[in-house]
């Protein structure tokens, strides 16, 4: 390793241990905010070293039936299965009296959580990654990934817009689904491994030779981390998430910009990424994806993937408009990627596994679009 | 003496001594005196908490989760707990006839008051706060545990619900007609002079602003220390007959809906032993009723905003 791979490697990491010390102990809810870093370093970190991109991921299973990184998301989801299972087990013995177990992320199924979640994998193949990825990219130079993410701040709006009607005609109505309610805990987990397994072994069979790209960790490795990450997440801070902040700023922005409507119905009541209106300065949202960013940051130099690119002028408006996909399929389905595949399925949320299966089938209608696209 | 018999003495001379102690504990205990006693199987704990996850990432050793939204009101009608909720819900506490069942909670202990008051209510004995509540345990550094306790289930039989101990939006305007009670506002400076009429951020709101006429206002944060403990005694009774209140007339106490209000009727009835009702209808309620004596002494006029 080189003196400027190091250098600005150890940049990053101080500003990480210069935050950790200078944090409030907890936050107006009495998590610890500097656990909250901690944890967002440490799923940077990961996500760079293993390229744990949910788009790059499909993308590859798309064009080379390449399945690592599909596998790698799977490991993630089974580890951290079972590591909520442990919590959940242990905060809410009896899973069918009615109650949900503290904050996890399990939303309504609905229909409007499909649309969000398809347009939200869409937003993916149009900008080139999820919001998570977004976010690790911007500590690798992508600063491409700032338009996205500008875009998402935009598309939080609409979402915020649209979210009144999308409320009274569908997500009222709408069921909060949580398998241990119906199965137990130990037969919504099993049912939860069958499934993750299933998919696995259909990935292997039809898949061609798996590859990690050169220079990063195993997707499998990736995942069990991120799933351990997931659960450490869960018993101190809250579900995995990477967008309440994003939304927290867009609707506090909104808001006083005199853009939204007085009450968004029904919002702040559903399991999700809540994105409310901002009264702290420090969330422990925002210090977590302040975390991811920098530790993000430091593996890309340490690893010598620092490579700062700025988009072409003729990309800014792909960028863009893939980032408002992003960002309003993200508010109308209460999360994204991270926040409804990883946090709803390690729970045992059915919210998860709908997001999943529409967000992948956007993912493979933006594939179809680009490739049409680009052979004409 | 052998060690195994040495300890067992000891153990059992502790625990007669706890066992006495817990049957007379007056209505606060200190952490100390719960930490000491987080093993004494008359002491039942129960967290009421009103921020969500709280418990479960960590409560006393042995605390029971009861949720205010739906554990100790009747979800649906606006309503305390029904006689056949809560016995069901203190009986999965493991909470006996002769249990002596300890209250605390997060934000000043405001819930956990009220739960105090609604097992007044329904009759319950040796009752008593955690004083300083969650917040002095966790600024004590004293240790949380993660699971909740499996207790066997309890025997509890509670009475009727006896309503002398609860104000009703006619008893609160007779007492203003008749000027036969003390009222006391609880509610911040601006909301009993109806600058406010809720404070910034709360959607249970009245769309008329002020106090019920004749109250006097004593914000329930002047109870409290600086770590939540409650005054002593001799600074609460100064306090209170500052404004008036000083046990000669029944009392009634309010707030927005009725939790604050818990905690000042906590105060004045089991610290100073006053006679006093809670009136947990409280501001959302007498602020929307029609025809009833308002103050506002600000002058605002509710313009649907």
């Amino acid at each position: 390793m080189t003196f400027n791979r190091i250098l600005p490697a150890a940049v990053f990491l101080g500003a990480l241990i210069v935050l950790f010390l200078a944090l409030p102990a907890r936050d107006p809810l009495g998590r610890p905010l500097p656990v909250a870093l901690a944890l967002g370093a440490a799923f940077g970190i990961v996500l760079q070293r293993s390229r744990f991109c949910f788009w790059c991921n499909a993308a590859d299973w798309f064009r080379d039936r390449n399945p690592s990184g599909l596998i790698a998301i799977l490991a993630a989801l089974a580890a951290g299965a079972v590591g909520h299972w442990v919590i959940a087990g242990a905060w809410l013995p009896d899973p069918s009296t009615g109650r949900l177990p503290p904050d996890a992320h399990i939303g309504p199924v609905s229909l409007t959580l499909a649309a969000g979640a398809f347009v939200f994998g869409l937003g993916m193949a149009v900008s080139g990654s999820c919001i998570s990825a977004h976010f690790y990219r911007l500590g690798e130079g992508a600063y491409g990934s700032v338009i996205a993410l500008a875009g998402a701040a935009v598309g939080f709006v609409l979402g915020f817009l649209s979210w009144n009607w999308l409320w009274l005609n569908d997500v009222i109505s709408a069921r909060v689904i949580w398998l241990p309610a119906f199965l137990g805990h130990d037969g919504a987990l099993a049912l939860t491994l069958a499934l993750i397994g299933a998919l696995w072994l259909i990935l292997r069979q039809r898949g061609a030779g798996a590859s990690t790209p050169a220079g990063r960790w195993p997707g499998v490795l990736g995942g069990v981390l991120i799933g351990f990450i997931a659960t450490l997440a869960w018993f101190r801070i809250g579900p995995l998430g990477v967008t309440a902040e994003l939304g927290s700023l867009s609707r506090t922005a909104a808001v006083d910009l005199g853009l939204l409507p007085d009450t968004l119905l029904g919002l702040d009541g559903l399991r999700g990424c809540a994105t409310v209106v901002k009264e702290a300065l420090l969330s422990r949202n925002g210090v977590f994806v302040v975390g991811l960013v920098l530790g993000a940051a430091a593996a890309a130099h340490a690893a010598g993937d620092w490579k700062p690119a700025f988009p072409a002028v003729r990309d800014v408006p792909r960028l863009f408009l893939g980032g408002v996909m992003l960002g309003w399929g993200a508010m109308v389905a209460l999360g994204c990627t991270v926040g409804v595949i990883l946090s709803g399925i390690m729970v045992g949320a059915l919210s998860g596994w709908v997001f999943a299966v529409a967000c992948l089938a956007g993912a493979w209608t933006g594939w179809r679009l680009r490739a049409v696209r680009q052979s004409v | 003496m052998e060690p195994f018999f040495r300890s067992l003495l000891a153990g059992a001379l502790a625990l007669g001594a706890t066992v006495a102690n817990a049957n007379d504990i007056g209505p606060l205990v200190t952490t100390e005196w719960l930490e000491s006693n987080l093993q004494n199987p008359e002491v039942r704990l129960i967290e009421v908490s009103v921020n969500p996850g709280v418990y479960e990432r960590g409560h006393i050793p042995g605390a029971t989760n009861v949720v205010w939204h739906t554990d100790l009101v009747d979800p649906v009608r606006r309503d305390i707990a029904s006689k056949e909720q809560l016995e069901g819900l203190l009986r999965n506490a493991g909470v006996n006839q002769d249990s002596t069942v300890i209250l605390y909670g997060d934000t000043n202990n405001w819930f956990a008051a009220w739960g105090a008051w609604v097992l007044d209510v329904y009759g319950v004995e040796n009752v008593a706060l955690l004083d300083g509540g969650r917040k002095l345990w966790e600024a004590e550094g004293r240790p949380l545990a993660t699971s909740p306790a499996a207790l066997a289930a309890g025997n509890i039989a509670l009475k009727e619900a006896n309503t002398d101990l609860r104000a009703l939006l006619p008893d609160v305007v007779a007492a203003v007609d008749a000027g036969d009670h003390v009222i006391v506002d609880i509610r911040s400076p601006d909301e009993f002079s109806g600058k406010v009429i809720a404070p910034e951020g709360f959607k249970e709101t009245a769309i008329r602003a002020g106090h019920v006429s004749g109250a006097v206002n004593v914000p329930w944060g002047k109870a409290v220390q600086e770590d939540g403990r409650f005054r002593s005694p001799e600074e609460l009774k100064a306090l209170y007959a500052e404004a008036g209140v000083d046990g000669s007339k029944p009392v009634i106490t309010y707030c927005r809906i009725g939790e604050r209000s818990s905690h000042t009727w906590y105060a004045l009835k089991k610290i100073l032993g006053y006679d006093v009702r809670n009136y947990d209808g409280s501001w959302t309620e007498y602020g929307n009723a029609v025809g009833v004596p308002v103050t506002n002494l600000a002058g605002t006029v509710w313009t649907g905003q």
